[in-house]
């Protein structure tokens, strides 16, 4: 973990509302899978946590939607060479077993974004199925990325393009041809919750990234805690956000 | 190089920069960042005598300047401090234990059983008091004595710093209060209440609607509440509200405090209170300031 000052490359629109935003780091700065980053918006006293999507060497990319007036500064006001401010690389990450070689990736709008990195990580000595759910066209973004594993089903919910409907729909429709070892997801929390229902009694193993609203991201302000199924809290910056989708309360 | 160290309470800090209780946990996260031995002190997460699960989420917020958090006390516990972080973090810094409850006994119980294992205690009485309506223990100046006394009464070894709530009608008066308490520091001030409100959704952003307002935007309230608070009592004042730079440190020195404590600039930046220290001696040095202690209440009114 790392707070540095990075020097931005490109920040661009590559979708509807969606940013791709490059940085370079003084040193390279390891990043596993489903990592997260912190940006610092000038004039804004959160920062924002944002999703690794690629990191090599010391470039590293997140992407990020406008969903308010600190994304929308980031997105207007960070242009090549100015500095913004980044803590790194954050949280747990995503884990693929050596016993695991079919993996199944199923995202939903934003969520797709942290598990670009994981078909990044893996594509080479895994199997990987991707699912990824737009809301529409406009929103579908970063396909050469998403195209690295086995297989990609795009499903956006107005059916202008791919399948009509949720990716959990095209995945739960290719589950039993596909087989997987394990599933690993991110999106919003019905989408995680149908995910969770669907795939209940079946024991296939399945880990979840969650978006909460952070103070630190670090773990010391225990401001973005989930409900765990034993009852306690766990903290989405710190112990997550990469969580098992059975033990944890959505 | 200016002497920074300060001396609260009796206890000797090697710089009067501490970050403040809630924004810092235990400490071992911002540890990862850098080394804890550099500040003067570290005030604890909230503490209690049983853990407590807090809030639900959404707990925090933003607004122009500011953010509001409702976390709600969530904290493992006094004796799992006690048993799994005390140890490591006296290691590193002086300690300043911040406790709360919900009744007088609870107050008098956790100060009893943390008094003489930590540097300072950290009195946080905006907490309701359930035998009492609800009322936050901090709002009325006879209350504030008396979780003042009964604290101070549990406590043979560590010296008491009472948290002083800004959510009230006098701060001269709760200042008072807590020194006939038998306080031997307060400290101040703690979050505002506010609440900020999803327009779209036509609710309030916090799960629990409201919220505690802290960020450079309390700043000007806070110096002067605490120029208030120094200037009613003779022990010595911690002065907090809105801190980023040490330029904002030196003006709470000026409005009365001995020492100061930062909190949501943690979030903004992991590496403010080290920047602070460095900042503060360099601003002493450029000012011909010898000691950083000398700062405390030379505010002169116009």
């Amino acid at each position: 973990m790392r707070e540095l000052n990075a020097l931005v490359l490109e920040n661009v629109r590559i979708a509807e509302n969606i940013y791709s935003l490059t940085f370079a780091t003084e040193e390279p700065v390891p990043v596993r899978c489903g990592q997260f980053a912190m940006l610092g918006v000038n004039g804004f006293p959160l920062r924002r946590p944002i999703a690794i999507c690629k990191a090599e060497g010391n470039r590293v990319t997140v992407c990020y939607q406008i969903k308010g007036a600190g994304t929308r500064t980031l997105a207007e006001t960070y242009k090549p060479r100015e500095h913004i401010s980044v803590l790194l690389p954050l949280g747990n990450g995503f884990e693929v077993g050596a016993g695991q070689k079919r993996v199944a990736v199923v995202g939903g709008g934003v969520g797709i974004f942290p598990l670009v990195s994981v078909i990044r990580a893996y594509c080479a000595e895994k199997e990987i199925y991707a699912y990824m759910g737009f809301r529409s066209r406009a929103a579908v973004c970063m396909e050469y990325e998403l195209r690295r594993g086995k297989s990609l089903v795009i499903s956006t919910d107005d059916g202008s393009l791919g399948r009509r409907g949720t990716s959990v729909q095209a995945f739960m429709d290719e589950i039993d041809k596909i087989a997987p070892d394990v599933v690993l997801s991110c999106g919003p929390v019905p989408m995680l919750r149908a995910l969770k229902s669907a795939l209940s009694g079946r024991g296939i193993p399945a880990y979840a990234s969650l978006e909460e609203r952070m103070g630190c991201g670090i773990g010391a302000c225990l401001v973005c805690v989930c409900d765990k199924n034993d009852g306690t809290h766990a903290r989405v910056c710190k112990d997550g956000p990469v969580f098992d989708l059975s033990k944890i309360v959505l | 190089m200016a002497d920074l160290s300060v001396t609260l309470a009796g206890v000797k800090l090697k710089n009067p920069v501490i970050p403040a209780s809630g924004t810092f946990g235990f400490g071992r996260e911002f540890a990862e960042l850098y080394d804890l031995s550099l500040l003067g002190a570290v005030a604890t997460k909230g503490l209690t005598l049983e853990p407590r699960q807090g809030n639900p989420t959404p707990r925090i917020a933003e607004s122009r300047g500011v953010i509001l958090n409702a976390v709600g006390l969530q904290n493992p516990g006094v004796e799992r401090f006690i048993e799994n972080d005390l140890p490591w973090l006296k290691s590193k810094t002086k300690v300043i234990a911040n406790v709360a409850g919900s009744t007088l006994a609870d107050y008098e119980a956790i100060c009893a059983r943390l008094d003489g294992l930590v540097d300072l205690i950290e009195l946080n009485i905006s907490c309701p008091n359930v035998k009492c309506g609800g009322m936050a223990f901090g709002i009325r100046p006879q209350d504030v004595k008396e979780v003042t006394h009964v604290s101070k009464g549990a406590l043979k070894k560590t010296p008491l710093i009472v948290k002083l709530s800004p959510n009230v009608e006098s701060i001269p008066a709760n200042a008072r209060a807590a020194e006939e308490g038998g306080a031997d520091a307060l400290s101040l001030v703690n979050t505002f209440t506010g609440m900020a409100i999803d327009i779209e959704r036509r609710r309030p952003v916090l799960a629990n609607n409201t919220g505690g307002v802290s960020g450079a935007g309390i700043k000007p309230i806070a110096v002067r509440m605490v120029y208030e608070a120094s200037k009613a009592v003779r022990i010595p004042v911690v002065g907090m509200g809105g801190i980023t730079c040490a330029e904002d440190a030196v003006e709470f020195f000026m409005a009365g405090a001995a020492a100061v404590q930062v909190g949501t600039q943690n979030f903004s930046d992991t590496l403010a209170c080290p920047s602070i220290i460095g900042g503060l001696n360099d601003w002493c040095d450029r000012h011909g300031v010898g000691r950083v202690s000398e700062l405390t209440g030379a505010l002169k009114l116009n």
